[in-house]
């Protein structure tokens, strides 16, 4: 059912060789960085922005194609979190094995929650999310097996430090190129479309046969998947798994202003926005706090939503738009004011 | 046991009357604008760290910070229409969602750079005193909160109700183009509803300090418990939300009686998935049909 969702489009497969070049010099700048570069402080921030990608990404697939905001992101990293960190403690297992599990349990319960939830038009979906996150970290509290307010420690890798360190680099920016790419198929594929029709107008997508409800359980089950693995790896990376930390709402709304920043609903705009907000934040760490970074943010989200809805990424294809010439002769293409 | 349940009865009562200004705001602003107002929590918060800088530098006890708190955050709700909502109402719904999550974001980081994350509470000569009616005793600060709730739940009922400009207000509610053609202002009194429902998060903000403990980044649990209550109430009515405060009151202080208050919010929270699953539109059926 969902195959036919991913056949990629004609105009899709045009807009990759634009800017393909560009992305694999980029990306290949990132591998031979992490490679070579022996500054510990720089691979563990861009460690901490390709672990962010990820989950950016994740909240695009829903909050930026389908319109449906998640204030609670870190409810399903929490649960990746808290499942690798638990059969680590009863089981012995390495998170590194069991990030895809953890990443199944984050999705079953997105599953679960979004079941009663996605059946709510966008914005009330958004409110849900931030008192599940509250229940969610209530529960790890109570829960017999995780130990409430203790936490769990896990064992670290018997490794150096450097390569501990690198170790984490790659793996998050293989899961972010993943991530990547994955929301670039969607943005190309019908399922991506469906998304668009529903942030559009819902009922109008229902009637021209989206089924709307299939389409918004799958986007959130996937986001959370995504989601959940990352948090699986966090925990191997963070080594101590505690509620108040784990389910800090601050990674919930890191993730939004990230990705309304860089221009939600393009898979560029997390790529943009991540690591803007984290690296200016790791620039201006030594001369203000975060509170002072998060105003700064916080302003500019606010201007965003008023005077540039796309964020950066719409900013930019304004210019272009406005730059490309009024009529344009490429093979195939009919200038549609003509009327043939 | 008669005087237990007579003394749960009480004390839901009262801390649903001051859950019910808590939440008042946001329903009367989500039924009748249909604007989710994320930041609400923030402007409650505000509210009381209103109280306490009242209280520290000018000796102002809470009550009359509960009436001043009114008017300063009347004008906050109307600045925060003209600057931001006008912006963003006819737009899509996400991005006044946006707009309002990143004041929101912004009132609680100024509130950390000024206030730090300490937790505060207002002391005052009432806040550990109690009232013995009977065999029964009832905490003054709660009495006093819902005493000034009630005050705020009645002025605002009635004003809705009983004067041109709040009929007005339920008309736009109802149908927003058909008031604009009956030639209301519906600018003018969007950004009237707006300072309403930021004056009484401020004033809720003014209550919930004398009862409860506060600092800025705790303040998005209000979000969480505001919009538990208007989503088990319905919209945008005065008297819908005064219920299922009322109700939520009563359930938290029963179940804190004999529970550990964490499962308080689980079985609210597993009343809310119930409900949200068995209206099978969510919340559609009842989001116009407000006031």
């Amino acid at each position: 059912m969902f195959a036919l969702f991913f056949l990629p489009s004609r105009h899709g497969q045009r807009r990759i060789v634009g800017g393909r070049l560009a992305t694999l010099a980029i990306a290949a700048g990132l591998v031979g960085y992490g490679a070579m570069s022996s500054n510990l402080g720089a691979i563990d921030t861009l460690g901490t922005v390709f672990m962010y990608l990820v989950v950016t990404q994740a909240w695009n697939i829903l909050g930026g194609y389908g319109g449906y905001l998640n204030f609670g992101m870190v409810t399903y990293f929490g649960i990746g979190a808290y499942a690798s960190a638990v059969l680590f403690q009863y089981f012995g297992l390495s998170p590194f094995l069991t990030a895809p599990l953890a990443g199944a349990a984050a999705a079953l319960f997105g599953l679960l929650i979004g079941i009663p939830t996605l059946r709510l038009r966008g914005a009330y979906f958004a409110v849900i999310t931030i008192i599940i996150t509250f229940a969610v970290q209530l529960l790890m509290l109570d829960l017999p097996f995780t130990q409430g307010a203790l936490g769990i420690f896990l064992s670290p890798l018997a490794a150096n430090p450097v390569f501990v360190e690198r170790l984490f680099y790659f793996i998050f920016f293989a899961l972010a190129a993943t991530a990547t790419t994955l929301v670039f198929a969607v943005e190309n594929s019908n399922f991506g479309w469906a998304l668009v029709a529903i942030r559009e107008d819902e009922d109008a997508a229902e009637v021209i046969g989206v089924r709307t409800t299939a389409v918004k359980w799958t986007a959130n089950a996937l986001a959370a998947f995504m989601t959940g693995t990352v948090g699986g790896i966090y925990a191997q990376r963070i080594l101590y798994i505690e509620p108040t930390g784990t389910f800090a709402l601050d990674i919930s709304l890191n993730v939004v202003l990230m990705a309304v920043i860089g221009g939600a609903g393009t898979w560029q705009g997390p790529v943009i926005g991540v690591p803007l907000v984290l690296l200016v934040a790791e620039a201006l760490r030594v001369t203000v706090t975060s509170e002072v970074n998060r105003v700064i943010f916080s302003i500019i989200v606010i201007l965003i939503a008023l005077f540039v809805p796309g964020g950066i990424m719409g900013l930019l294809q304004e210019v272009r738009r406005r730059m490309r010439p009024l009529v344009r002769k490429s093979a195939g293409e009919t200038m549609p004011r003509t009327g043939g | 046991m008669v005087t237990t349940v007579a003394g749960i009865v009480a004390n839901g009562i009262l801390l649903g009357l001051v859950y019910a200004i808590a939440a008042l705001g946001l329903s009367l602003i989500m039924g009748v604008m249909g604007i989710i107002n994320v930041a609400h929590s923030a402007f409650i918060m505000l509210g009381s760290f209103l109280a306490l800088g009242l209280l520290e530098w000018a000796h102002i006890d809470p009550i009359a910070s509960f009436f001043i708190a009114l008017p300063i955050f009347f004008v906050v709700g109307a600045v925060v229409y003209r600057l931001i909502v006008t912006r963003v109402e006819r737009a899509h719904q996400t991005q006044g969602l946006i707009a309002m999550f990143g004041l929101m974001v912004l009132i609680e980081n100024l509130g950390t750079i000024a206030w730090t994350t300490d937790t505060r509470v207002i002391t005052v000569g009432y806040s550990n005193a109690n009232l013995t009616v009977g065999p029964l005793i009832i905490a003054d600060a709660p009495l006093i909160a819902g005493v000034l709730a009630v005050v705020l739940i009645l002025a605002l009922r009635l004003f809705l109700h009983s004067t041109m400009v709040g009929r007005a207000i339920r008309a736009m509610g109802q149908n927003r183009d058909a008031a604009l053609s009956l030639g209301i202002n519906v600018r003018r009194l969007s950004a009237i509803m707006f300072g309403l429902g930021i004056a009484s998060a401020g004033a809720a903000g003014v209550a919930l300090a004398m009862i409860f403990p506060f600092a800025p980044q705790t303040q998005i649990q209000w979000l969480a418990w505001a919009f538990l209550i208007v989503v088990l109430g319905g919209l945008g009515r005065v008297e819908s939300t005064l219920v299922s405060a009322l109700m939520v009151g009563l359930i938290q202080t029963a179940a804190t009686a004999f529970l550990p208050f964490d499962y308080v919010y689980l079985i609210l929270y597993v009343a809310l998935a119930t409900i949200l699953s068995v209206r099978r539109q969510g919340l559609r059926g009842v989001a116009r049909r407000a006031i």
